[in-house]
C-alpha cells in the first residue's frame, strides 16, 4: 500500500436544521480503493463532495500531500487531480465522445476554432489506456451503451490526470457484465497508484474491488476497516447501529390456492417464451435471472403493459387476459415496478395523493373526492410504514428512495390486491428500508398474499422466496423449492449464466 | 431520422458511401420526391428561373430559421425573432428619415435586435421561464414598438443601396442568397467548430454536464438569443431591402415557419439534437411547396392548409420513427 495522499481531519458539515458530517476523520492512499458506506444520509456523499471541494466544511482541515488545502469549489479540487465520476452521467447527447471528454477545456486552432483532430487524437488514446479502442471517439454519445458511457465518464475524469478519483455509486446502472467491465478498470487505475474513494452500499461489491472500508451513520464516522477484518453482517450491524443478524424475515405460513398461474406464456417480442408459472396464496415467488433474461418482461405481460402473443393467465384458476394495467388491477393484480422514479410514482405529487392513486376509485366510487379522507387514508399509511416525511402533503420527489419505495407500497397497501409483483423492490435504497420492505412483504404473504418477487440481488430472492423460478434468455429453466438442496446462491447462479438445468420448460 | 444530425458532426473518413446517404436528412428525400411531383403535374415547374425565385423568396426565411435552429437545440423557441425582422425594417428607416446614413443606420438596428436578443435570454435563464412565454411577450412588445414607430402603416426612405442588395448578382445568384450562405456559413462553424456551440448543444442536451464543466448555463442562454437576434437583424436588413420601405408587420408568423423548418430539418425541440444544414431544407420545402401550389394553380386558402399537413406529417413520422427506435 502506498503512502497517504490525502487526509480530512475533524470535519464537520452544518446543514440547514441538521449536522452532515460531524467530526469524521478520513484518510486515502496512494493504489487503494477506500469504500464510504453508510445508508442514504449517513453523510457518505457529502464526505465526498468535501473532498471534491463541491462543499466547504464548517470546521476541519483536509490536507494533500501533506499539506493544509482549502478548495474552494470543484476546479480548485480538479486542478489538484482530485475528479469525480458522477453517478447519473454528466455527458452531453448529441456532440462526439471526444468533445464531451475535453468539455470547456476545448483544444483550438490558431484561428481559435476548436482542434477537433487533436481532440480526437488524445480522446483514442485515453479510451486505449481503458482498453476501449472499440469505442469510437467521434460518435455521438447518444449513440453509446450506458456502460460504455461510462467508460466515457472516466475517460473524462482520467482527463484530468487525476490522483484522486470519486466513484459515486457507480454501479447503480449497470448490468452484471458492465459491473465486471468497471471493476477492471479500477483494478487498472489502482496499479497506476490513483487513490479511489468509492462510495455505495452494494455490500457484495466490496470484496471484489475495496481495500479499506470506512462506515458512516448518521454523519458520524463509526469505524474504518480493512476489507477482510469483518463480515457482511458486523458492516449491517455497524451501518444500521443495531443487530441484523436477520435481514430476511420469514414466517411459515401455509400455501393454499393457487392465485396466478400461466401457460406457455410468449410475449410479442421474443423476450418471453413459454413461461409457466404459479403463485399460491401464501407464498413469495422469487424469478432469479440475469439483466435481459426476460424477468421484467413476464411482469409485464402479467400486469397488462405488453400484449400477450400466445399462452394462457389464471386468476385464482379462471382464465384471463390483461389488456391494460387498469384491467389487471381489476383482476387484483398489482406491480411494485422497477423504475419507481418514472413508473411507480407521479414525483411531483404529493405522497397522500401517490397513496392513493390507484384506490381512488375504490375510496370515492361516487363522482366527488374528499381530500381530508385522502390525507387521512395517507397519513395512516405513513405512520404504518414509517415513511419518512415531514407531511404528506409533500412531493414524492423530495423524499428518499427508501422512502418514495415505501410510498410505493403503501399506494399497492391501499388497493389491496391479491396478487403482488415486486419488480426489484430494493434497488437503490439502504439496507434499514431494505428490511422493512421485506418485512412487509413476509407480512403480506402471511396475510395470504401471493406475491412474486423479480431481483438482480440473488441473496434477497434466496432470503425471501419459497420457491424460486430461474430464467434464461426468455424462459424459465429450472425451479428450486426452499429446503431442497439447490436452494443455494451458486446452484442458482450457475443456472442464471448457463441456462442449463430442469429442461421440461426449455424445448423451445 | 436519429442520423440526421451526423451529417455535420463526422467529418468522418471512414464513412463509406452507403454510410453518408444514411446520414442525408429525411426531408431532403421529401424535397425531390415533391420537386418530382410538381414537375410531372406541370411541365414549365422544373426551370432555372422558377427555383432562382423559390430560393430570393425564401432567403430572409432561411437567414431567421438559422437563428431559429440555434434555439432550438436549446431547447427553446424564439417567437420574437418574426418581429424583430419588421422591427428592423422599420427602426433602420425611422433613423434613416432622421438623418442617419442607411447602412449605419441597419448595423444600430442588428445591434438592436441583439439586444433584444440578450434580453430574451436573460429573461428565460434567470427567471427559469419557458422560452415560449417570455419570448411570446416580447413578440408582442416589439410589435408594438415597430407599430408606434411608424403609426400603423409603411414608412419609406428611398435608396440605391436596395438594389445593390438585391440585384447584384454573382455567378447568377443574387448578393442576398449569397448573404444567406455566410450565414449559413458562420452558424454551422460556431454550432460544430466552437466553445459556444458546442455549449449550444450542452443546454439542449445536459445543462448539468455545462455546470460541472464550470460553465454557466445563463451566460450561454444569453448569447444563443442574441446570436439568434443578430441573425434575425441581419434578416431583418435583407427583408428592407426586399421590400423597400419599413413594414411594421412584414415577417409576421416567420418565426413559426422557422420552427417548422427547422424540426423539418431534423433538429429536436427535446435533446440538443440537430443541426443547421437539415433546416436549408426545410425552410426549401416549405418554400417549393408554397410556390409549386402557385405554379399549379392552387388556390392560396387551401395552401396553408396543405403545408400545414405536411408539417404535421413531418412531425408525426419523425414521432413514430423515434418511438420504434426506443423499442
Amino acid at each position: 500500500m502506498g503512502k497517504t495522499i490525502l487526509t480530512a481531519r475533524h470535519i464537520t458539515k452544518l446543514f440547514p436544521g441538521m449536522k452532515a458530517l460531524d467530526n469524521v476523520d478520513f484518510d486515502l492512499r496512494e493504489g487503494e480503493v477506500h469504500i464510504l458506506v453508510g445508508e442514504n444520509g449517513a453523510g457518505k456523499s457529502t464526505l465526498a463532495k468535501v473532498i471534491l471541494g463541491a462543499y466547504k466544511a464548517e470546521e476541519g482541515e483536509v490536507t494533500f500531500d501533506n499539506q493544509i488545502v482549502k478548495f474552494n469549489g470543484t476546479k480548485e479540487a480538479l486542478a489538484k487531480g482530485i475528479v469525480a465520476v458522477y453517478q447519473e452521467f454528466t455527458l452531453v447527447p448529441h456532440i462526439s465522445v471526444a468533445q464531451n471528454i475535453f468539455l470547456n477545456r476545448e483544444y483550438r486552432t490558431k484561428l481559435g476554432l476548436i482542434d477537433h483532430k487533436r481532440m480526437e487524437k488524445e480522446a483514442r488514446e485515453l479510451m486505449k489506456s481503458l482498453n476501449c479502442e472499440y469505442i469510437d471517439v467521434k460518435s455521438h454519445v447518444k449513440n453509446l451503451s450506458v456502460a460504455e458511457q461510462q467508460m466515457v465518464e472516466i475517460a473524462k475524469a482520467l482527463s484530468f490526470k487525476p490522483r484522486i478519483m470519486v466513484f459515486d455509486e457507480p454501479t447503480a446502472t449497470l448490468s452484471e457484465r458492465e459491473v465486471d467491465s468497471l471493476f477492471a478498470q479500477i483494478h487498472r487505475l489502482k496499479k497506476e497508484g490513483i487513490g479511489i474513494i468509492y462510495v455505495s452500499h452494494r455490500m457484495q461489491e466490496f470484496p471484489l474491488i475495496g481495500d479499506r472500508i470506512t462506515i458512516l451513520r448518521d454523519g458520524v464516522k463509526i469505524n474504518t476497516v480493512g476489507i477482510d477484518e469483518c463480515t457482511n453482517e458486523e458492516l449491517v450491524n455497524m451501518m444500521v447501529g443495531r443487530d441484523v443478524s436477520q435481514v430476511y424475515v420469514r414466517t411459515e405460513n401455509k400455501h393454499s390456492d393457487i392465485a396466478l398461474r400461466t401457460e406457455n406464456l410468449c410475449d410479442h417480442r421474443g423476450k418471453v417464451r413459454n413461461v409457466n408459472l404459479e403463485v399460491r396464496r401464501g407464498e413469495i415467488v422469487g424469478i432469479a435471472g440475469l439483466v435481459g433474461a426476460g424477468r421484467t418482461e413476464t411482469a409485464e405481460l402479467l400486469y397488462g403493459i405488453q400484449p400477450i402473443k400466445s399462452g394462457e393467465v389464471y386468476v385464482n384458476e379462471k382464465k384471463v387476459s390483461p389488456k391494460s394495467p387498469k384491467h389487471a388491477t381489476e383482476l387484483g393484480i398489482g406491480l411494485v415496478s422497477e423504475d419507481r422514479k418514472r413508473q411507480g410514482l407521479a414525483l411531483d405529487e404529493s405522497v397522500a395523493l401517490n397513496t392513493v392513486a390507484v384506490s381512488l376509485k375504490q375510496i370515492f366510487p361516487k363522482f366527488f373526492i374528499s381530500n381530508k379522507k385522502i390525507t387521512e387514508i395517507a397519513l395512516d399509511y405513513k405512520k404504518q410504514l414509517r415513511i419518512a416525511t415531514t407531511s404528506v402533503n409533500k412531493a414524492c420527489k423530495y423524499l428518499s428512495g427508501g422512502n418514495q419505495q415505501k410510498v410505493v407500497l403503501a399506494k399497492w397497501l391501499s388497493f389491496n390486491p391479491d396478487i403482488l409483483i415486486f419488480d426489484e423492490p430494493t434497488r437503490g435504497i439502504d439496507v434499514a428500508a431494505k428490511m422493512e420492505i421485506y418485512g412487509l412483504m413476509d407480512k403480506l404473504a402471511s396475510e395470504g398474499k401471493a406475491i412474486i418477487m423479480i431481483s438482480s440481488e440473488l441473496p434477497e430472492v434466496i432470503g425471501m422466496s419459497d420457491r424460486i423460478y430461474i430464467m434464461h434468455e426468455g424462459t424459465i429453466v429450472d425451479e428450486v423449492t426452499r429446503g431442497s438442496e439447490e436452494f443455494n446462491s451458486e446452484s442458482i447462479g450457475a443456472r442464471m449464466m448457463l441456462g442449463s438445468g430442469g429442461a421440461e420448460n426449455a424445448e423451445s | 431520422m436519429q442520423k440526421v444530425n451526423a451529417v455535420q458532426n463526422n467529418t468522418g473518413q471512414s464513412a463509406s458511401v452507403l454510410q453518408r446517404i444514411k446520414r442525408v436528412p429525411p426531408v431532403a428525400y421529401m424535397l425531390i420526391v415533391i420537386i418530382a411531383a410538381f414537375s410531372f403535374m406541370d411541365p414549365h415547374y422544373l426551370s432555372f428561373s422558377n427555383f432562382r425565385n423559390v430560393l430570393i423568396q425564401a432567403t430572409p426565411l432561411m437567414i431567421v430559421a438559422f437563428g431559429q435552429t440555434c434555439i432550438v437545440l436549446t431547447q427553446g423557441t424564439d417567437l420574437s425573432l418574426g418581429a424583430q425582422v419588421s422591427f428592423v425594417t422599420v427602426f433602420t428607416v425611422f433613423l434613416a428619415q432622421r438623418g442617419i446614413i442607411l447602412e449605419v443606420a441597419m448595423l444600430i438596428s442588428i445591434v438592436c435586435t441583439m439586444l433584444i436578443g440578450a434580453l430574451n435570454g436573460l429573461i428565460v435563464a434567470k427567471g427559469n421561464i419557458p422560452p415560449f412565454i417570455a419570448t411570446y411577450g416580447m413578440q408582442n412588445i416589439v410589435n408594438s414598438i415597430s407599430l408606434l414607430l411608424t403609426a400603423g402603416s409603411s414608412i419609406f426612405y428611398s435608396s440605391f443601396t436596395y438594389r445593390v442588395v438585391t440585384e447584384t448578382t454573382i455567378l447568377f445568384i443574387p448578393l442576398m442568397v449569397w448573404v444567406a450562405a455566410a450565414v449559413f456559413i458562420v452558424v454551422w462553424i460556431v454550432l460544430r467548430k466552437t466553445k459556444f456551440g458546442t455549449n449550444i448543444y450542452g443546454l439542449g442536451g445536459n445543462r448539468e454536464a455545462l455546470v460541472l464543466a464550470g460553465i454557466s448555463p445563463v451566460k450561454c442562454l444569453i448569447k444563443t438569443y442574441a446570436f439568434a437576434g443578430m441573425i434575425a437583424g441581419i434578416a431583418g436588413v435583407i427583408t428592407l431591402c426586399r421590400v423597400e420601405s419599413g413594414q411594421p408587420i412584414v415577417a409576421t408568423g416567420w418565426e413559426f415557419q422557422a420552427v417548422a423548418a427547422t424540426l423539418l430539418g431534423g433538429t429536436s425541440l427535446r435533446e440538443g439534437k440537430g443541426g443547421v444544414t437539415g433546416t436549408i431544407f426545410g425552410v426549401l420545402l416549405i418554400r417549393i411547396i408554397k410556390n409549386g401550389l402557385n405554379v399549379i394553380g392552387v388556390q392560396s386558402i387551401f395552401q396553408n392548409a396543405i403545408i400545414g399537413s405536411i408539417v404535421l406529417a413531418a412531425i408525426i413520422i419523425d414521432a413514430v420513427v423515434r418511438i420504434r427506435s426506443k423499442e
